[in-house]
């Protein structure tokens, strides 16, 4: 799985065909909407979608920390996707590997587990976490104080070529005032962007990042 | 022997004393009827085919009450009638309470439907009355009540009405599926009647066998032998140059079609798509605003109260015409109608016969219909349906067969009333012609899909719906129980939004993604109305009158029909013989300068060659191939060439098709010769070309979407209730993806694929079309210029796309869309 090195605001990005950041500088790996325990939340509900889509996700992250051996993981928002179930315990069982690592958590809508669980998991819970010039913050908005990274979209791009084609594909975008995250979870959708001219666009094509904006 | 029987007699008195005689064909089906046999009533609507059946049972009932059948009351369920349609049952009880009546007998008639209300339901269950009309949804909600069989303790007789219309899709496997419970209910009693009633296809003897399920050597066929004459009449461009080569509205020959309107009493004018009826009705009243008041609209997308105040109208003859869709194709005769415009091409001749029977009902009195072309081509058409009909050239309808969404949502289904026994049902099941070919193995599986959500039991979960104790099997939550019992029925429809004025007055419903388009403020079409969008609130999207001189029509997904096989091949015969020179037709004589342009500009095929053009536009390169197959065939079709000349060198194709032929573009020129044409339509290595060449899984996603919905995956909340459980809502599009990736064994997610390759891609028509090519001439031209025959496929098709190009090469020539 290759990744695509993107200097931007002096920093050092790598942007990774895994839906994730590693910030170089920071020895960060930054990560959003994983929704972990979505499947469980449906199963429980009696709708029968695979039960391994959270343990595989958690799966790619744990390559992701053995590859870039990074010394915090920021989740900008929605973690897990709805109330407790037992993808909880098996997370916290997981995290016992990388017990090393910090793991900091920007609170999405998502989120609404109760205080002591992100205790239990050793997860740090932030509503915003500033870092450097960096904002995380989970919904991206305008914010003129400086940059922020933000996840809660899911976002994809269209993408067009002669011959009438077109492709939906999950992408990074930088835009002018904020970057969004893909959506790191497997058992999540897209949502269009429509990147201006000047704001740079990664697609994720299967195993490769591409830039296409 | 027969008119000694007393029922027979009580039957032919009263028909003699209102001046009638039984038709030959109900005077067979009541002999069979009382033989206690099975069988399929043959007849077209507005001949009696109702009586037919509902005769036979009350004669048979009188021959076993000849003393009291005027006096026994609260006898239980006697006959079950099934109909596809709820409006249709409303118009069957009454013609039955008539007979009833007067024929002095205490028998009720109930309905039972989304519409019957919870009070006459709870009548129903304290006392059933004899014969109930039900739709195949309703019926599943009956068996997925507690103590259901008592119901049915009592029953002799299934009827399926319009079996033809049920027996191509989900809902027909509904039927099969509670056939087979009520027949296993009836075990040890005397075996049950089950009757179809089926207007005429290609293949009634199949129509009988899916209806039984297991041979019965007893069962008959019963064909009304009674002619319906139907006239074609095309409604003729003044100027054919001047008439569009492509297009689908039709309006522009609105003005010849305006006479005809106006010189007759009542007039249904259809159309192909829900769009057009909406464009037909506002042009109609632009260009004749006289007719405001006394024209309609009627489609599957407007509120139910206007649809069926429409239908009264249309009995009450009070309406001029109504334009409308497939929405009025079935159903009760509306007597005052006398002219039937058939806007665009039909698609297939069964279609055109049923429209064409919408009027002149009177046994004997001609059916005529008018035909009217959206564009130039399309008149080749009318006189290919005029050959077809004359050689009596009928579609058939291909039964579903392993629908095992069906199968799952059935099974809940028994789950949440009394539950089962797996042995039981699978008896059951496999007697069905849907399900007799699934393997134990299958089963299994639906089962285990069932209680443990396909995954063998390991610690951490938590999957809940059907409990297992031994062998049985029961769904013991109140809360699911509720939300299947939302849930039953096969009709998945995209996510619809109501539309409803501000001020109160509910107008109909619309795509979700339609309005999702549209800024406040902006004005649409709808039901007739020009509305002015306001917001969204509650799933409800909100509007007020609009006074806006141009409106957004919205369009409908999903109307598109493609040509069948049959209309196809005598289009084939059509075009050669249109060159012929001696044509009688009028259609094809007025198309001659056209067709003298494209024999100019290129060929005109005849039946033994097929066309190829190559044409160089500044979009790129085009190669237009014309098989005459229909939409879905020529997907396949060109996908595969796109695919065979891609072996040859990397290239990108975008494909486009229409009803008689596709389109390759690319931004290189296609390599393409005299002499290896051939090779590209050849059968070897046909099956391992389409596996990897067609997007099966861009076709199975698509197919996966219904099939999530009707087994259950897609959760649709409760009514009123749709905010809750926001943390349940995916797409269907999504639980493919997850599936395909994680679960790739998944019955459903096979499902998906076999309905693919065999509903959307046709492969055996494929195959067939494909040898008949390969035997046939290949003549390539290269225009100077579009022609007549390609100018509808280039500007008003679908488009796909293949490449063997890598996917990142493929990005870096792209651009991003806005």
């Amino acid at each position: 799985m290759e990744d695509v090195i993107y200097t931007f605001r002096e920093q050092t990005w790598h942007l990774s065909a895994h839906r994730a950041i590693f910030w170089q500088e920071e020895q960060a790996l930054i990560v959003s909407d994983l929704h972990l325990g979505k499947s469980t939340h449906f199963r429980k509900a009696g709708i029968p979608v695979p039960a391994n889509i959270g343990q595989d996700d958690l799966y790619r992250l744990q390559l992701l920390i053995t590859a870039y051996n990074p010394v915090q993981v920021i989740i900008v928002g929605d973690m897990f996707h709805s109330s407790e179930n037992n993808d909880v315990p098996y997370f916290k069982l997981w995290r016992q590997q990388f017990a090393h690592i910090s793991f900091k958590l920007v609170k999405g809508n998502h989120d609404i587990l109760g205080a002591h669980l992100y205790e239990a998991m050793n997860v740090k819970v932030y509503d915003t976490l500033s870092i450097r010039t960096i904002h995380f913050v989970h919904e991206p908005c305008d914010n003129s104080e400086g940059y922020t990274f933000s996840g809660h979209l899911h976002p994809g791009i269209a993408v067009a070529g002669s011959g009438k084609q077109r492709l939906r594909l999950p992408c990074f975008y930088f835009g002018r005032n904020c970057s969004i995250l893909p959506a790191f979870g497997k058992f999540t959708g897209l949502a269009m962007l429509e990147p201006e001219e000047d704001e740079a666009v990664f697609v994720i094509a299967e195993n490769t990042v591409l830039k296409v904006n | 022997m027969k008119n000694k029987a007393r029922g027979w007699q009580v039957i032919t008195e009263w028909l003699a004393a209102h001046d009638r005689q039984p038709f030959v064909f109900q005077e067979e089906a009541w002999e069979h009827y009382i033989q206690g046999r099975s069988g399929l009533v043959n007849a077209p609507t507005g001949y009696g085919k109702t009586f037919s059946l509902f005769l036979g049972s009350v004669i048979d009932w009188i021959n076993q009450h000849p003393e009291n059948y005027k006096q026994k009351t609260k006898n239980g369920l006697q006959m079950l009638w099934i109909t596809p349609l709820r409006a249709l049952a409303k118009d069957i009880a009454r013609a039955m309470i008539e007979v009833l009546e007067e024929l002095d007998m205490p028998w009720q008639v109930g309905i039972r439907s989304g519409d019957t209300p919870v009070s006459t339901r709870q009548q129903q269950k304290k006392q059933m009355p004899e014969i109930l009309i039900i739709t195949p949804e309703s019926l599943h909600l009956l068996l997925g009540q507690k103590d259901y069989p008592k119901v049915f303790t009592t029953l002799t007789t299934i009827v399926a009405d319009e079996w033809h219309e049920l027996l191509g899709s989900k809902r027909g496997v509904m039927v099969e599926l509670g056939l087979s419970r009520l027949r296993g209910l009836a075990k040890g009693r005397a075996p049950l009647r089950v009757w179809g009633i089926s207007a005429t296809i290609g293949n009634l003897d199949e129509a009988l066998d899916v209806l039984l399920g297991k041979p019965d050597a007893t069962a008959v066929i019963v064909r009304a032998q009674l002619d319906k004459q139907i006239e074609l009449q095309s409604i003729l461009p003044d100027e054919i140059e001047k008439y569009p080569w492509a297009g689908h509205l039709g309006t522009k020959l609105l003005p010849k079609a305006l006479p005809i309107i106006l010189n007759s009493k009542t007039t249904l004018i259809f159309t192909n798509v829900r769009s057009q009826t909406e464009i037909w009705y506002h042009e109609i009243l632009r260009q004749c605003p006289e007719l405001a008041g006394a024209i309609a609209l009627h489609h599957g997308s407007i509120d139910m109260e206007l649809r069926v105040w429409v239908e009264d109208a249309l009995h009450e003859g009070i309406l001029k015409a109504v334009v409308c869709t497939s929405s009025l194709d079935l159903g009760v005769d509306f007597r005052p109608v006398d002219t039937v415009i058939q806007v665009g091409s039909p698609k297939g001749v069964a279609r055109f016969l049923q429209r064409a029977g919408r009027s002149g009902h009177q046994p004997g009195a001609v059916s005529k219909i008018w035909f009217l072309p959206t564009h130039s081509l399309e008149l080749v058409e009318a006189a290919a349906l005029k050959a077809a009909m004359k050689e009596q050239l009928v579609e058939s309808r291909m039964p579903v067969l392993l629908a095992f969404d069906v199968l799952v949502q059935y099974l809940m289904t028994l789950g949440i009333s009394d539950g089962f026994h797996g042995a039981e049902i699978w008896e059951e099941i496999t007697g069905t012609f849907c399900f007799r070919d699934m393997t134990e193995d299958e089963w299994q599986w639906i089962l285990s899909f069932l209680t443990t959500g396909g995954e063998a039991l390991y610690s951490y979960d938590e999957f809940k719906k059907l409990e297992r104790e031994d062998d049985f099997y029961i769904c013991r939550s109140r809360q699911l129980a509720l939300r299947h019992r939302l849930h039953i029925g096969t009709i998945v429809s995209d996510a619809m939004l109501k539309v409803k004025f501000i001020s109160g007055g509910f107008i109909g419903v619309i795509e979700e993604g339609f309005i999702a388009r549209l800024q406040p403020g902006d004005a649409f079409s709808l039901a007739g109305h020009t509305l002015e969008f306001v917001m969204i609130k509650d799933m409800t999207a909100l509007v007020r009158k609009s006074k806006a001189k141009r409106a957004i029509i919205p369009s409908w997904m999903g109307g598109r029909l493609p040509l069948s096989a049959n209309l196809g091949s005598v289009l084939r015969r059509t075009f050669s013989e249109a060159m012929s020179g001696n044509t009688t037709e009028p259609e094809l004589k007025i198309l001659q300068p056209l067709f003298n342009l494209q024999e100019h500009l290129s060929h005109v095929p005849k039946d033994d060659e097929l066309l190829v053009e190559k044409i160089t536009t500044q979009d790129g390169f085009h190669l237009f191939v014309y098989p005459f197959e229909g939409r879905l065939v020529h997907e396949v079709m060109a996908t595969l060439l796109a695919y065979r000349i891609s072996k040859r060198q990397p290239i990108t194709f975008s494909i486009a098709m229409n009803d008689y032929g596709f389109e390759l573009l690319s931004d290189q020129e296609i390599p393409v010769t005299d002499e290896d044409v051939y090779a590209l339509f050849s059968l070897e290595n046909l099956s391992t070309d389409l596996q990897t060449s067609v997007n099966a899984t861009e076709m199975a996603r698509r197919k996966f979407r219904d099939i999530a919905v009707i087994a259950g995956l897609i959760f649709q909340g409760y009514p009123g209730k749709h905010k809750a459980n926001r943390h349940l809502q995916s797409s269907a599009s999504l639980l493919f993806n997850v599936f395909r990736d994680y679960d790739p064994q998944n019955l459903l997610l096979r499902q998906a694929f076999n309905e693919a390759f065999f509903y959307q891609m046709e492969e055996a028509r494929l195959r067939e079309s494909l040898e008949r090519i390969y035997n046939n001439k290949i003549v390539i031209t290269e225009p100077t210029q579009l022609t007549p025959f390609c100018f509808p496929i280039k500007v008003d098709s679908l488009r796909e796309s293949l490449t063997s190009e890598k996917l990142a090469d493929r990005i870096k020539k792209m651009r991003p869309q806005f």
